[in-house]
């Protein structure tokens, strides 16, 4: 913290330096793209020319590689693949989620009954039973799904639980009391109260999912994307590996984005 | 008033209840599957072979060797983490431009499951806990680095505007207003760090390693020895909600507020 | 009051925050002079965002003005001085990690007062305050009136020959601040304390004052200053009578304009001294 009172006297730079310290000073954005370019460029010249290249890469390196990475066998059909594995399973921890969310949520005993106990479940380190999901499920889709649901479905669950909590009960008395039937409540009282808890759900949701299925795949190392990690470990392809992790990590922030862009919009409404 | 507590304690009573019943009804069925329905033993084992499991697993003291190999991989990791966070934390905190800067960059870092970079390391430094201390010390460092900035950068400015009235040097300023205002949130993301820590330090050993917690029980699972498995899911699920709570505890001692 | 040397010595001190043509710049003060007289305590009153708190915390060399000089007892002001000026501010700026004592002996740890003396003058002025029995609190178990008075104990333990007070008594409700407004009029009558002393009320600036500085809406400067013309310690009757109300009463026709013209501005920043201090340091490599 700047301590001094005083306008401290900045060293005598040219006007032009000056200016362009100000306009620096007023886009922190650029500051930022500065520092990743400077990561990168280390990253660079380090691999180059200072580091074993049986371990790391240069990111030019990386960069044109990134067609050979594709073109080799399974490697494109195990990427569509994790897509296939985190849509499915977001949209299976989405409507499972809601639907539990929504039955504890609207009674108050059943709310005071099994919230402890979705909590509880929510809490536990889930990798621990990460072994039993591929014994039951196999070492296919099946289990990176299951995997992926079971941990983007709980913070749904919790968020549409808390957000039909939280609705005011003004909104249902007034509605009760011009006639309105449980139907009615549900579509024109509950769900448009929902959509901002919902949404927040969603994007916890997602990165819940990411984190399920990905743990999933680098677990089974006898298919998909684990497969090919072991692979290019086992060869000190490190141009490959880091290629591939480089692909996934885009993918999660591509899709970690979105559904923040899209909460964004929808919770507009709410403070 | 009475009678709304009374209904207040006869709800939570019958919750209660049907907590429990839950419970009994999951065993029942867990101990029907097996013994009646003819689940296969592979899959699903005994809930009764799981529970002399347990017991001989507890009492032979069989995960402790385990135990050894986590806890020496936690402690390093959250040790680098800490350091490296709190110190970098700090230094980014001191000029609001550099915080506006670093924030956001290591927000979006933060937001990735950095568990994809766990075979990375395993190329760099092997299957032994190098790697697994290098990946939990990564993913520990970012909730620890951003909570020192958010407790450092975002003190009281009144706070600081008065002490500074009343003469007080840099060292003072930063002992006797910034450290203890910071603290709070600070301590905070140090619990966080930690579990975090202790989850990816399980999560790289169950991939990607030949020792450990996380390694034990793939190594059972590899042997079909599901109701040994599923007794050492059990302790180590114990064991992480022990270490959560103890850090918990601490955390709640040493903070003010 | 009759001492050759004011205590401080304004002198042509105009303030400006940010550059012209940004978003966030603002004229706070205009070109103002002031003295302020030995052992006299002095009000500043004037309509929202006429600058009187950048004003205080000019005087008190929080930071530096655009032009212009403040001079304390001669020496020209550039950084706090804590051995000749304390500060009292608005919202308790009390350490909320320590006891009401601890808060009052820290404030004479920054000041550099020797150690075996910190905790018996911090009980003396926690006594003159009445919140001795107190000392041991943590300032969230105290009200707000407990706690501007620790925070004034605070100023007080420092021992200096200024005080400098911003609103200190805004947050508050009516009754406390007159029965606070009393006893500072009776602990002024007990030393010889200068107090610079910031407000929205025209009652608080009567009762207290012996003089009042009527600022103008920004860009602010002194449009009038006003004699109030009655010995320390004030009596609550002096409230009743008609001196106080004539004078109450020629502060708002100076006023009624001035905060006319406030109001009707748009919404430009109002800057109070700590913003312009985080101003100043924003963009301040260390």
């Amino acid at each position: 913290m700047a301590v001094t009172g005083a306008k401290t006297a900045r060293p005598a730079a040219g006007p032009a330096a000056a200016c362009f310290r100000r306009w620096l000073m007023r886009h922190p954005g650029v500051a930022r793209a500065g520092v990743v370019i400077l990561l990168v460029a280390v990253w660079e010249i380090a691999a180059r020319f200072f580091l074993d290249r049986d371990f790391i890469s240069p990111p030019s390196t990386v960069l044109a590689s990134l067609g050979e990475l594709f073109r080799t066998p399974g490697v494109l059909s195990a990427l569509w693949l994790t897509l296939y594995e985190i849509t499915i399973g977001f949209i299976l921890s989405a409507i499972i989620g809601a639907a539990i969310g929504l039955a504890v949520g609207l009674n108050r005993f059943a709310h005071q009954s099994f919230m402890p106990i979705i909590l509880l479940l929510y809490g536990l380190p889930q990798i621990t039973i990460l072994p039993i999901f591929v014994l039951v499920f196999g070492i296919g889709v099946a289990s990176k799904i299951a995997f992926g649901v079971s941990h983007g479905m709980f913070p749904i669950m919790i968020a549409v639980a808390a957000g039909v909590q939280k609705i005011e009960p003004v909104y249902f008395n007034s509605a009760r009391s011009m006639g309105a039937s449980r139907w009615h409540l549900l579509r024109y009282v509950i769900f448009p109260h929902l959509v901002p808890s919902f949404f927040t759900g969603l994007r916890l949701g997602m990165s819940g999912v990411l984190l399920g299925v990905l743990l999933a795949e680098l677990y089974v190392s006898t298919a998909g994307i684990g497969y090919f990690t072991s692979i290019f470990t086992q060869n000190f392809d490190a141009t490959k590996l880091i290629g591939l992790v480089s692909v996934l990590a885009a993918i999660a922030i591509a899709l970690n984005e979105s559904v923040r862009r899209i909460e964004l919009h929808y919770a507009r409404w709410r403070d | 008033m009475n009678g709304d507590d009374k209904k207040n304690a006869s709800h939570r009573l019958s919750s209660r209840l049907v907590q429990a019943a839950f419970l009994a009804i999951v065993l029942l069925l867990w101990f029907l599957a097996t013994t009646k329905w003819g689940v296969s033993r592979i899959l699903l084992p005994n809930p009764v072979n799981v529970w002399h499991q347990l017991v001989d697993i507890v009492a032979s003291g069989a995960f402790i060797p385990d135990l050894r190999v986590t806890l020496g991989e936690l402690a390093a990791a959250f040790a680098i983490a800490m350091s490296l966070g709190v110190t970098i934390g700090y230094l980014i905190s001191r000029s609001r431009y550099w915080i506006r800067v670093f924030e956001p960059l290591l927000s979006a870092i933060y937001a990735i499951p950095i568990i994809l970079f766990l075979p990375l390391y395993v190329l760099l430094l092997g299957l032994g806990p190098a790697s697994k201390i290098a990946l939990g010390a990564t993913i520990s460092f970012f909730p620890i680095v951003l909570s020192t900035i958010a407790g450092f950068g975002y003190v009281d400015r009144r706070l600081l505007t008065a002490a500074r009235s009343m003469g007080a040097n840099n060292i003072q300023m930063f002992r006797h207003v910034l450290l203890p205002a910071a603290l709070p949130v600070i301590l905070a993301g140090l619990r966080l760090g930690f579990t975090v820590a202790l989850l990816s330090v399980i999560a790289s050993e169950t991939i990607a390693s030949f020792a450990g917690l996380g390694h034990h029980i793939v190594d059972l699972a590899e042997n079909m020895d599901t109701a040994r498995m599923f007794a050492y899911i059990a302790v180590v699920i114990a064991i992480v909600a022990f270490l959560n709570a103890v850090v918990s505890k601490i955390e709640g001692r040493a903070r003010w507020r | 009051m009759a001492s050759a040397q004011p205590a401080i010595r304004v002198n042509g001190v105009s303030h400006q925050f940010g550059e012209p043509g940004e978003a966030r710049h603002v004229q706070a003060l205009l070109d103002t002079s002031l003295d302020v007289a030995r052992g006299e305590l002095l009000c500043l009153i004037g309509p929202s965002g006429c600058g009187k708190s950048t004003l205080l915390g000019v005087m008190g060399g929080l930071f530096a003005p655009t032009t212009g000089t403040v001079a304390v007892a001669g020496k020209p002001v550039r950084d706090p001085m804590p051995r000749d000026l304390a500060f009292v501010f608005q919202e308790s700026a009390l350490f909320p990690w320590n006891t009401v004592l601890e808060n009052v002996v820290l404030g004479m740890t920054f000041q550099g007062v020797a150690k075996a003396e910190r905790v018996p003058r911090a009980r003396r002025a926690l006594e003159a305050v009445g919140l001795l029995d107190f000392a041991g609190h943590y300032p969230a178990q105290l009200s707000g009136g407990m706690r501007q008075r620790a925070a004034l104990a605070r100023a007080l333990s420092l021992e200096t020959d200024i005080l400098l007070m911003d609103e200190p008594f805004g947050a508050l409700d009516e009754q406390t601040r007159m029965v606070l407004g009393e006893d500072l009029s009776v602990l002024l009558s007990r030393s010889n304390k200068t107090i610079v002393f910031v407000t929205h009320s025209l009652g608080e600036a009567v009762f207290l004052a012996d003089r009042v500085a009527v600022f103008s809406a920004r860009p602010g400067t002194i449009k009038q200053i006003i004699p109030v013309d009655e010995p320390h310690p004030r009596k609550p009757s002096f409230m009743t009578a008609p001196k106080f109300h004539a004078l109450r009463d020629q502060l708002y026709g100076l006023l009624h304009d001035e905060i006319r013209k406030a109001l009707s501005e748009s919404a430009q920043p109002r800057r109070r001294y700590d913003q312009a201090v985080s101003a100043e340091s924003d963009g301040e490599h260390t």
